[in-house]
């Protein structure tokens, strides 16, 4: 099999901006689906009963559909049945942030209940309010245990962007298909966009890594 | 003084009482941890809570800054009745200093951040007066050298004394101390006795649960013997350990290896 080098090195600005696209994405799910995801926690732990049940329903039906069914029917049955019609890529950034902050959520909530409820009392014995042992105590240390489980978090987060091209969003795997079709060279496209993604996602998961492990101490009481 | 006494109510209590204890009961389903338990505490008194594990004494301190809810009875604060509401009791914990058997130190801050999260957060003092302070408390436990070391470079001593620094960073009136060296590695007992011992010295009302024998009998002004959610004895830490009134007593002192 010879290597068709040139349908990459001929369209790589088009493949570039398709992988701008993909981050810019990425950067989207990632900072609503942690809003979403701490806020539905926060509803779910401190929250009266019927708010808490409703998040529990909403965090279990997220986990238990396909995010490839959630984005479709974002697309294509959301603005038929509420009248609300969004352009793809607001599409995608909706359905798969909602989906990712059902896993946030429950990172966030084993965050919370791991650390120790002595620590919890340390702050009561001083005086402090129930929102200031959160704010001040408890999340500090959750966050830094919640490291690990955030770098998987944000890799899924770049990953499931490529759900995205079935509703045509231009980000890479979409441009990459479009090049690869008009150049009958699959292998070498596909494969360069694996070593695109790849690229990207080990420096963030190896650095998240990193991080944890020079701060972890932190959230060890 | 007889003026000041005639004029208080019948039962309220007197003047010097700090902590009064009334009939104190708590129960987790059938077990009775605290069986009727009265008890008062005067200011500047050392009281020590001795007696075999699970006999009620930590029970007792942790309602008495409301951290444990009482199933019946009544603490009294400077007169003013602990409410059920744990949450209402905040203003009373404020003015009471509690040390943990295990520290609980909060991880992610140093050690003089430690001492000055209650100053800032609570009595909303500026980060340099909160500053200031928690300096000084940290060279009157000895450990100036370590303010920004995080708990995790800390030894188990050296994190006790930071959490008596902590609690007094709210200039308690009383400090609760439960069981504060039995986390400690042997050699590292006796630092933090020594911070116990010289703020005794200097006047502070101090509630301490402890298996210190040693402790209890040098620091104490009064030792007050638990077993099964009750106390069987009560008195001068001399009279106590010389001269034990009731078998219960007898037989925990003799079960600690304690001679006389």
């Amino acid at each position: 099999m010879e290597l068709n080098l040139s349908a990459v090195l001929d369209s790589w600005r088009f493949l570039l901006s398709g992988l701008g696209v993909t981050l810019l994405l990425a950067a989207g799910v990632t900072v609503l689906s942690l809003l979403a995801g701490t806020l539905l926690t926060l509803g779910r732990l401190y929250g009266p009963r019927w708010l808490s049940a409703i998040i529990v329903f909403y965090i279990d039906s997220m986990r238990a559909i396909p995010v490839l069914v959630v984005l479709v029917w974002v697309y294509f049955a959301l603005p038929i049945a509420t009248g609300l019609n969004l352009p793809p890529f607001w599409s995608a950034l909706l359905s798969l942030s909602a989906h990712l902050a059902a896993y946030v959520a429950e990172v966030v909530r084993a965050g919370i209940q791991s650390v120790r409820p002595g620590q919890v009392r340390a702050g009561m014995a001083l005086g402090m309010t129930r929102a200031q042992i959160l704010r001040k105590i408890v999340m500090p240390q959750a966050v830094v245990r919640m490291l690990p489980a955030f770098g998987s978090l944000l890799s899924l987060a770049v990953k499931d962007t490529a759900i995205a091209t079935v509703i045509a969003v231009p980000e890479l795997m979409r441009r990459a298909d479009a090049v690869a079709g008009q150049t009958y060279a699959p292998v070498e496209v596909f494969t360069t966009v694996m070593i695109l993604y790849f690229l990207v996602i080990f420096p963030l998961t190896r650095g998240i890594d990193m991080i944890y492990r020079r701060v972890s101490f932190l959230g060890r009481s | 003084m007889t003026d000041t006494l005639a004029k208080l109510p019948q039962g309220s209590t007197l003047p010097d009482v700090v902590i009064e204890y009334r009939d104190v009961r708590k129960q987790y389903g059938e077990f009775v941890a605290l069986a009727g338990v009265n008890l008062e505490v005067r200011r500047g008194q050392v009281v020590c809570l001795i007696g075999p594990s699970g006999s009620g004494k930590s029970t007792l301190l942790r309602c008495t800054n409301g951290l444990e809810t009482m199933s019946s009875g009544e603490v009294y604060f400077d007169g003013m009745p602990l409410s059920k509401d744990p949450r209402k009791n905040r203003l009373i914990r404020q003015r009471m200093g509690m040390v943990f058997q295990n520290f609980e130190l909060f991880p992610h801050k140093t050690a003089l951040g430690n001492i000055m999260m209650g100053p800032m957060t609570v009595l909303g003092l500026s980060e340099e007066k909160a500053r200031t302070r928690a300096e000084a408390l940290l060279a009157k436990v000895g450990l100036s050298e370590k303010a920004s070391n995080y708990p995790a470079n800390l030894s188990g001593g050296q994190q006790q004394r930071v959490a008596i620094a902590r609690a007094l960073a709210m200039e308690p009136e009383v400090m609760l101390f439960d069981e504060p060296t039995s986390a400690l590695d042997p050699e590292t007992i006796g630092e933090v006795l020594n911070v116990m011992k010289r703020l005794a010295d200097d006047g502070m009302t101090m509630v301490v649960v402890t298996h210190e024998m040693t402790f209890a009998r040098r620091v104490a002004d009064h030792v007050v013997v638990f077993a099964n959610g009750q106390i069987v004895e009560q008195g001068r830490p001399e009279q106590i350990f010389d001269a034990p009134q009731t078998t219960r007593t007898r037989d925990f002192l003799s079960h600690l290896g304690w001679d006389g």
